[in-house]
């Protein structure tokens, strides 16, 4: 195995590398993955039957809790890689912990809003509206979910086998993923919950 | 310490946090729906932007080319999707 010690640790092999970028390809996939979600939401969102519209649904202190959760971690697990990038294993593994945290605090945000949204008799069986709404934040709360296992998994791997090019190429693609996921939540904070409350 | 809190990535969060001020105008202001549309396109893919540069490195190694051929073709199989979509089921009947 080639190390080119003049790149970082996550790409110093051709295989690392090729993975960040095969990595690229399947965000790719996920963006059309969304697209055909938000399609069927934008054409839905007047079916609302007897069922509530979104603006008697959202609320802004939920949305902007769970958007701030998510704008954060997304921003420190940059610092994340930042710090990996730097050598300092203990600040990443903080931040990644932290980023988790604040995962799980979206998270959490989000299934209170979803039980909350029950209670007011919501459900995804109500109107296409909301089948399609929840099929969307169901969709990326379940990626959310996956996202937080895996980075746990990845703590546990930098902790036990220390910062090498295979863990940090690891960490560096659950970086890619968490980002990603950031991206999607911004198109959802703009065009499902801001335009739904106008 | 200071190290640990890159200058671009910091200004990048607070960019970040201003472009979701300014979408949240929206609800705070009477705009018309088509004014509060391209504020939240703007805004929208300003923090996609940001998020791809900034803080995924899309543009630093050497497969940058393939990465934003990529990204730019999966942008345009979900632009065309969802406004193939809103053309045959909504728009097409009005």
């Amino acid at each position: 195995m080639k190390i080119d010690n003049s790149l970082p640790l996550e790409y110093s092999t051709e295989e690392n590398r090729l993975k960040i970028f095969g990595f690229w390809i399947f965000l790719g996939a996920e963006i059309a993955l969304f697209a055909t979600l938000f399609a069927t939401y934008f054409v839905l969102v007047n079916g609302t039957g007897n069922g509530p519209t979104g603006e008697h649904l959202f609320k802004v202190p939920t949305l902007m809790l769970q958007t701030i959760f998510l704008l954060t971690s997304s921003f420190t697990i940059g610092l994340g890689i930042n710090a990996m990038r730097l050598g300092s294993k203990k600040a990443m593994l903080s931040f990644f912990v932290i980023t988790l945290i604040l995962g799980l605090g979206f998270l959490g945000v989000e299934i209170y809003e979803f039980v909350e949204y029950v209670h007011e008799g919501a459900t995804i069986q109500t109107s296409a509206f909301l089948s399609s709404l929840f099929t969307l934040l169901g969709t990326h709360g379940a990626h959310v979910t996956l996202g937080l296992f895996w980075g746990t998994f990845i703590i546990l791997q930098v902790k036990k086998r220390g910062l090498i090019p295979e863990t940090a190429n690891k960490a560096f693609i659950f970086s890619l993923y968490w980002h990603f996921l950031d991206v999607v939540w911004i198109f959802i904070f703009s065009f499902v919950y801001l335009k739904g409350m106008m | 310490m200071k190290q640990l809190f890159p200058r671009g990535q910091v200004m990048g969060f607070a960019f970040s946090l201003i472009l979701t001020l300014v979408a949240l105008s929206v609800i705070v202001f009477d705009l018309s729906l088509k004014m509060a549309m391209i504020i939240l396109l703007v805004t929208a893919f300003m923090q996609a932007a940001l998020q791809l540069v900034m803080f995924m490195h899309a543009g630093e190694s050497e497969d940058k080319a393939s990465i934003y051929t990529n990204v730019y073709y999966g942008l345009f199989v979900a632009l065309v999707t969802i406004f193939g979509t809103m053309l045959t089921m909504i728009w097409g009947y009005q």
